[in-house]
């Protein structure tokens, strides 16, 4: 949806400085998440599976999956025969025409 | 054009705090017919109680107490509310009157357009940690708090905005503005009552226990947010690697009665809510142990002792012991090391996750609201109850009462008796000026 009005942000834009922690945390979110759901794409994981799967350490990937969990990327499925470890899957995206 | 003065807003009384006491004294005094100013520092009114699963001893779901609470007090006609707002320069300009600035922060985005429908979230692409689930997952910079806030308005952390536009595009309601700035608002009333909570301990003060670089040693409120429906992760699990714990430890007294770390005092909540967490970790993990060290049980309240009594007959393991400390192992298991008091000797246990039940602190910084009057603090700076004993919610200041926490350690029940305390004295005080 169009608007006529002038974003906001055009107006403040020279005197607002972006912190270079913003920029990062960027940086590290898409980076986290390119890799996460490309593994993901192999299959359901657990998330041992999904960290030596992706070389990173099982702490950022269980926060970073988590936050994807959230944002609903990512779904859970089943827990696994020790009943230790949960699997994460994709989460088709349903397609409304828009993205 | 004409000339414009400020005409200053005027209130019967100013509370400080939208917690469930700055609330609860609110809304008596609303409903006794007076005019009440609520400033709340943070995105949302509830305080700290509206993000718990359930409260002790009764296990009654706290945010269904909670958010019946915080909608009446949002929506009565009698009480003005600044979220995200700090009053400071609180002054005395009669036996009558104070004055006071509300400074009221900017969200970025407009309170009156936004619909809360979390688009703007969806479209963000900064995850930072996520303050109301305490770090376990992230959030967007631009967020709604979180899922029951009032209001459910969105909020731009500007911080960590890297100014890319993604937000206001998607905003139907056109509601996000970068233009805002703080605004101030001189406010009068004759009136206080402070009702700023409590702060919590923060664990990296007990080195041993190893808080952050031991990953799978998380705090009560951690805790508590894997308890609730809104919870961070799919169930109960490590927050190092999402495994489903069977084996928890919990550690009293973690920063209470604790000389060392600056904390003599008992935080009166710590036994009790991990008691009911114990319970409530038995509901929804059935196959895991629960161990409590402890180096007394505190169960003084109305139907604590019983409460304690059941999570003994529900199989928790209570250790009467200090722990002294905590290491983990490379598969994440952690060894408790403690001393048995009854056996007299030093062990050691493995755990696969620790809660430590940190202890609370009076919230610093009331006093500087205040120039040029005197508010008093007791040794551990909560307010002083001047009169502890004839009239509980008064302080050194005539005119300014104290509801909750503000004054002292204490749980829920007690925090809605001394914000009823603190508002009957403020309608008295009022009454008494006229």
């Amino acid at each position: 949806m169009a608007s006529n009005k002038t974003k906001t942000l055009n107006l403040v834009k020279d005197k607002i400085q972006v912190s270079e922690q913003a920029k990062q945390r960027r940086k590290t979110y898409s980076a986290m998440k390119k890799q996460i759901l490309a593994a993901l794409e192999e299959g359901p994981m657990t998330l041992p599976e999904l960290a030596k799967a992706t070389q990173l350490p099982i702490n950022e990937v269980t926060y970073y999956l988590m936050t994807l969990r959230k944002y609903g990327d990512v779904k859970t499925g089943e827990i696994d025969d020790n009943d230790e470890f949960f699997y994460y899957e994709l989460k088709k995206q349903q397609n409304h025409g828009e993205d | 054009m004409p000339e414009t003065t400020v005409i200053k807003k005027q209130y019967d009384a100013l509370v400080i705090g939208g917690g469930i006491a700055g609330g609860e004294a609110a809304l008596n005094l609303a409903n006794m017919g007076f005019s009440v100013v609520l400033v709340e520092k943070d995105l949302s009114l509830g305080g700290k109680m509206i993000h718990l699963s359930k409260v002790f001893p009764t296990l009654d779901c706290a945010a269904c107490i909670t958010t019946p609470k915080v909608s009446e007090t949002a929506r009565h006609p009698n009480i003005k509310i600044y979220t995200y707002s700090e009053v400071k320069n609180i002054k005395k300009q009669s036996d009558k009157l104070f004055t006071a600035t509300v400074f009221k922060k900017p969200r970025y985005v407009n309170e009156d357009i936004c619909t809360g429908c979390e688009d703007c979230e969806n479209a963000c692409p900064v995850i930072v940690e996520d303050q109301y689930q305490h770090d376990l997952v992230g959030r967007k910079a631009v967020y709604i708090p979180f899922s029951i806030a009032n209001p459910r308005v969105a909020n731009i952390d500007m911080d960590n905005c890297i100014l890319c536009g993604a937000c206001e595009k998607a905003c139907l309601a056109e509601a996000i503005d970068f233009t805002q700035v703080i605004q101030e608002i001189p406010i009068e009333f004759k009136a206080v009552i402070v009702a700023t909570g409590y702060d919590m301990f923060d664990p990296k003060k007990l080195p041993n226990y190893g808080f952050e670089q031991n990953k799978n040693v998380v705090t009560a409120i951690q805790m508590e947010r894997q308890l609730v429906p809104t919870r961070p992760f799919n169930s109960v699990l490590r927050p190092k690697d999402g495994k489903m714990p069977n084996n928890i430890a919990y550690v009293l007294c973690a920063g209470s009665r604790d000389e060392t770390v600056g904390n003599p005092i008992c935080s009166q909540i710590c036994c009790m809510y991990s008691i009911k967490q114990a319970q409530l970790i038995m509901g929804a993990l059935p196959m895991a142990d629960v161990t409590i060290y402890y180096l007394h049980i505190r169960a003084f309240g109305k139907g604590f002792n019983e409460f304690y009594q059941q999570a003994r007959s529900m199989g928790v393991d209570f250790v009467k012991g200090k722990v002294a400390k905590i290491t983990e192992k490379e598969n994440g298991n952690l060894i408790v090391r403690f001393e048995d008091v009854y056996k007299g000797k030093v062990k050691e246990a493995e755990h696969d996750l620790v809660v430590l039940s940190t202890g609370i602190l009076a919230n610093k910084g009331i006093v500087e609201l205040f120039p040029g009057l005197n508010l008093e603090t007791d040794p551990f700076n909560y307010v002083k109850q001047v009169k502890e004993l004839e009239n509980p919610s008064q302080t050194s200041i005539p005119g300014v009462f104290v509801a909750g926490t503000a004054s002292g350690p204490m749980d829920i029940p007690d925090s809605i008796l001394s914000a009823g305390a603190a508002s009957s004295e403020t309608a008295s005080y009022i009454r008494r000026l006229s």
